[in-house]
């Protein structure tokens, strides 16, 4: 063997030595917890006397048109320097958390909104704004979009606002003679046509579940109430086991047959590529959707309609657009330049600035009196300011776990699949939200 | 080798190992016993984030179903390559002109990212596109082309299928190592004494493998406990269809980083917490077992 | 905490054996003929083809346009096109991200198996007690799932002023590969023989010339195992960088393809080719490393 048998005393000697490299991991791990020193953005002030703020985004698709916008910011500010960065979408909450809560972070994040942004408002990670910025005149249901719930101080400066609606293909409708429909038969019929010409009529992506609640929207937002029922149900003088909610679930099922065979195994890029490839004439989306459809089939004219009320919609309701506000942007409470990054979210209250989402960025933007250029766009715009209501289960119903929209996600597969009916369906999203959701009466 | 070289020789690892990995993970356990307001921590919780695991929803319905996941993905793995993956190194052996080329091309899914294998299959089974049911369809086997992903009663089954797909180059390695080890003339001996090669394995060469296969075993519990890339890039992080995909790991991801709860950073770290002592307690139990098992066949 | 997932420790009288030698390999296979004739040859090499089918997609797909990929995803390049690789490597900044991820997983491994493999070779000799107790705890770091600790693994780094550094990237991913090293490697140590270490004594070697010149050199083809075994997941990862860097110019190859595939959503052509080239280092490695990792986990396993 090797191994000397030991001297008396190396025991202890070996013991030492572990207590040293201890003490060593030790003291690493104390600078380890200790706050670093600089405790702020590694931006800073430039040799030139430039102030520089950095801006995070999920938004990697849009670089180059934020960039454009920045740099007309520059222009009218010389003292200020906009560095633009976009991370990856669907690891951006991670790479925000961390951010936010360490040095080195964006003086001017991108930040969720609703109930996504409460986190980030109870890190104490950004600044109020009430007072800084002016966002009265906006949409009630933008504003809400960048509210703390606790204390109701505005945190952030609403980007966009997202709606959905039912795209078409305008080729394919004159083919077979099909116009937007303005009554429920005329959808119907519509449908029957496509189908018996071989045609899907209505594209859905049922196996990616965050689609399915927009389906939901789109084809029976009309059905339940739209508008009418967000404050009944927040009161608590109505729940999601109310029967107009359950046959609006019930529409989903129903309509089907007019979706792709297997529906919940098809992804949502393949309903777009059934859509773009013209063997869909119909697919519910976003209007964030709108320039990736006209991006994949340059050559394909596409329309929009709201889909018109299913019978036994409640007295009053009419087709309705669906909404919400997203992508706003707010100042990091650690930020070494707080008022120059207010000063930069201020701007983005302004139309100069408002103009430029919907030109640039192709979005809707957030900013009151500001038309889009794009005639769909506009339109989807004016549907929503003259007939528009919440995207109620992402506006109202994400502020705890399980949110609104994972249950009705879940619910709405189990329902394709045969495993759940619209009944069972509505009463796990009215169990589940309950796990948190206390009506404000 | 003194002790004192000895531990001299470890230190090196040793910090890095506990500055690293040890240093954070304890981290993360700590976070799950203090309250949370976002990413600032309040005060001590004790284990009331531990109790919400098991009181409150989403995660009375989904931990459950989860962990029921993990355990499926755990069994077929070991099922396929402990059948297939041990069939497929016991004829490698017998052919030791091709074995190199063979392993080698088994072990090639295991060199793409996860995200790419996942994103690659998805194509291949898509029901509107996909190669895989179009030939279905053509040579008459309609009622076989199946949604797969589509499908809760199929599509927990693809994951598995894909995984062991993508991993088996490594179980049939180890196998075909292991295999190299039996001594010749056990096998041989029976032989002379009339026995078939079937019966030659089964009596003479599969005891003898045990302890490849236990370690195998272990390596792959801990994988499948953890599984996560995979299950993402399938299902997303809500385990597509229906919760038909969901691994604990998502339900990790999902209540860390996606939930609108501002108390999330404490029962995320209560799960991770959960996580590891399920890992832990498994892979010690079927340690011990192995042990003892080796012992006797050692004895 | 006596665990330890070692279930091939070998048993003390195996330890004076030969240690397993790349000569064995030359021996006449145990089996005259193949088992299962040729049905199984057709299986066998059926299942490669199957392994390869996804792999050759990719290459396939890549050499083709976007909007034939579009309109049949699935179809073959015909006539094949290299502009996706011209887009990926000059807009993708390929080069760069190429480079971080060489010297990050390079020096990621390096690290990691030297300081691994001199824990390994003290776990497998020592006697005391605490080595028992050192080596249970490496190996917990089996069972750690790293990932779930991401939010203290930033604080850690924003500490120590990591952020944004390739150095504290290198060290996280050695730091985590120590465990799957370690385990493999005191295996392999403790299957050579201890009269090696006692000539070498008595010739008047340290145990660093010991370990180093005649120790290191036997246990190379497990060497060969454990480096291209945590090659591939660090070449792979994505979630690390993402979180811990900032600036483009240090991003490594899977972070800088996402948002290069984040620009080009509706690219797949260009998300095809930037896969191929994420992936033919790895193939060539692994091609190199074959024979070695072969020959490592023959004479790992053999018992």
């Amino acid at each position: 063997m090797t191994f000397d048998s030991r001297p008396p005393g190396s025991s202890r000697r070996a013991r030492r030595t572990v207590l040293t490299i201890a003490a060593l991991s030790g003291a690493l791990l104390v600078t380890a917890c200790s706050p670093s020193s600089s405790g702020s953005t590694g931006a800073g002030a430039g040799g030139d006397g430039k102030v520089t703020l950095t801006v995070w985004s999920w938004r990697v698709e849009d670089e180059a048109a934020y960039k454009k916008i920045f740099d007309t910011y520059e222009k009218a500010h010389p003292t200020v320097n906009v560095d633009f960065k976009a991370f990856k979408a669907t690891e951006y909450n991670k790479i925000l958390a961390t951010g936010l809560a360490g040095s080195s972070g964006p003086d001017v994040p991108q930040v969720r909104s609703y109930g996504q942004l409460q986190g980030t408002v109870a890190s104490k990670s950004l600044l109020p704004l009430d007072g800084k910025v002016d966002l009265s005149g906006w949409d009630e249901n933008v504003v809400a979009s960048a509210k703390g719930k606790e204390d109701g101080k505005t945190y952030s400066v609403p980007l966009a606002r997202q709606t959905v609606q039912m795209f078409y293909n305008q080729g394919l409708f004159d083919k077979f003679g099909i116009t937007a429909p303005t009554t429920w038969e005329q959808f119907i019929a519509g449908n029957d046509k496509l189908m018996a010409a071989g045609v899907t009529p209505i594209a859905v992506g049922a196996k990616d579940d965050w689609t399915l609640p927009i389906v939901h929207e789109v084809l029976a937002g009309s059905r339940f109430g739209g508008k009418a029922f967000q404050p009944e149900v927040l009161a608590g003088k109505k729940s999601f086991t109310d029967p107009d909610w359950v046959a609006s679930v019930k529409v989903v099922g129903d309509l089907e047959k007019y979706m792709p065979k297997n529906v919940t195994g098809v992804a949502q890029t393949d309903a777009q590529t059934l859509f773009s490839a013209e063997k869909a004439a119909m697919i519910p989306g976003g209007s964030f959707d709108l320039s990736v459809l006209q991006k994949a089939n340059p050559g394909m004219k596409i329309g929009i309609f709201q889909v018109p009320p299913a019978p036994g919609s409640p007295s009053g309701s009419s087709a309705t657009t669906a909404g919400w506000a997203d992508g706003n942007f707010a100042v990091s409470a650690r930020s070494k330049h707080p008022n120059e990054a207010t000063e930069l979210v201020k701007w983005m209250t302004s139309k100069e600035f408002g103009q430029m989402v919907n030109d640039d960025i192709k979005q809707i933007s957030a900013v009151p009196g500001v038309e889009p250029t794009d005639p769909l766009l506009k339109q989807m715009s004016d549907n929503y300011t003259n007939s528009g209501s919440p995207y109620l289960l992402l506006t109202d119903f994400r502020y705890g776990a399980p949110s609104g929209t994972d249950l009705l996600g879940k619910g709405l597969q189990q329902m394709l699949l045969g495993s759940k009916d619209a009944t069972g369906v509505s009463q796990d999203l009215d169990t589940g939200v309950k796990a948190w959701f206390k009506p404000s009466a | 080798m003194r002790r004192r070289t000895g531990l001299v020789f470890v230190a090196p690892a040793l910090a890095l190992f506990a500055v690293f990995v040890l240093y954070p993970m304890v981290t993360a356990f700590s976070y799950a016993f203090f309250h949370w307001q976002g990413t600032s921590r309040g005060g001590f919780a004790g284990v009331e984030n531990f109790a919400t695991l098991f009181t409150r929803a989403p995660f009375t319905t989904d931990l459950p179903q989860a962990l029921l996941h993990n355990v499926l993905f755990f069994v077929g793995t070991m099922l396929i390559q402990n059948t297939f993956g041990l069939t497929i190194a016991y004829l490698l052996y017998s052919r030791p002109r091709s074995r190199r080329v063979l392993q080698t091309l088994y072990a090639m899914p295991y060199l793409v990212s996860p995200i790419v294998i996942g994103y690659l299959w998805t194509l291949l089974l898509s029901p509107t596109f996909g190669p895989v049911n179009t030939l279905l369809t053509r040579i008459g086997l309609d009622s076989w082309a199946l949604p797969w992903l589509g499908d809760p009663k199929t599509a927990l089954w693809v994951v598995i299928l894909v995984s062991v797909w993508q991993w088996i180059g490594f179980p049939v390695l180890l196998y075909g190592a292991a295999l190299g080890g039996v001594p010749e003339e056990l096998t041989e001996a029976a032989r002379v004494d009339g026995a078939t090669n079937r019966q030659a394995f089964f009596k003479i060469t599969l005891p003898l493998l045990v302890p490849a296969i236990g370690t195998v075993s272990v390596l792959t519990f801990i994988f499948a406990m953890e599984a996560f890339a995979l299950p993402y890039a399938f299902g997303g992080s809500t385990g597509n269809p229906a919760g038909s995909t969901d691994f604990v790991s998502l339900l990790f991801y999902r209540t860390a980083f996606d939930s609108g709860a501002t108390d999330a950073i404490g029962s995320s770290s209560a799960l991770a917490t959960l996580l590891f002592l399920i890992i832990f307690g498994g892979a010690y139990a079927a340690t011990s077992v192995l042990r003892r098992h080796e012992r006797r066949i050692t004895a | 905490m006596t665990t330890a997932v070692v279930t091939t420790e070998a048993p003390t009288e195996r330890a004076v054996a030969p240690p397993a030698r790349p000569a064995r390999r030359g021996r006449p296979p145990r089996a005259h003929r193949p088992v299962g004739g040729a049905g199984a040859s057709v299986l066998l090499w059926g299942y490669a083809a199957l392994a390869l089918v996804p792999l050759l997609l990719m290459l396939s797909n890549s050499f083709r346009s976007n909007a034939d990929l579009i309109t049949d995803p699935l179809g073959l390049p015909a006539p094949p096109t290299t502009a996706s690789y011209v887009e990926a490597w000059t807009t993708g900044n390929v080069a760069t991200y190429f480079g971080n991820s060489l010297a990050v997983t390079v020096g990621a491994v390096a690290i990691s198996t030297t300081v691994a493999t001199m824990a390994a070779y003290a776990l497998a000799r020592g006697r005391s007690r605490i080595f028992r107790w050192l080596e249970s705890l490496f190996l917990s770091g089996l069972m750690l799932p790293i990932h779930l600790a991401i939010l203290p693994i930033f604080y850690l780094f924003d500490g120590l002023g990591l952020i944004d550094s390739r150095l504290g990237l290198m060290l996280m991913y050695a730091a985590s590969g120590i465990p799957f090293s370690i385990f493999v490697l005191t295996t392999f140590f403790r299957q050579l023989p201890e009269e090696l270490e006692e000539a070498a004594a008595l010739d008047g070697a340290s145990s660093w010339q010991t370990f180093w010149r005649i120790m290191v050199p036997l246990v190379r083809p497990a060497l060969a195992t454990v480096a291209v075994f945590r090659f591939v997941p660090i070449w792979n990862d994505f979630l690390f960088p993402l979180v811990l860097l900032r600036r483009e110019e240090k991003y490594t190859l899977p972070v800088g393809l996402t948002n290069f595939f984040g620009e080009n959503a509706t690219n797949y052509s260009a998300v095809f080719a930037g896969l191929v080239i994420t992936t033919i280092p790895l193939i060539v490695l692994f091609l190199v490393a074959t024979k070695q990792i072969v020959a490592g986990l023959t004479a790992g396993m053999a018992k």
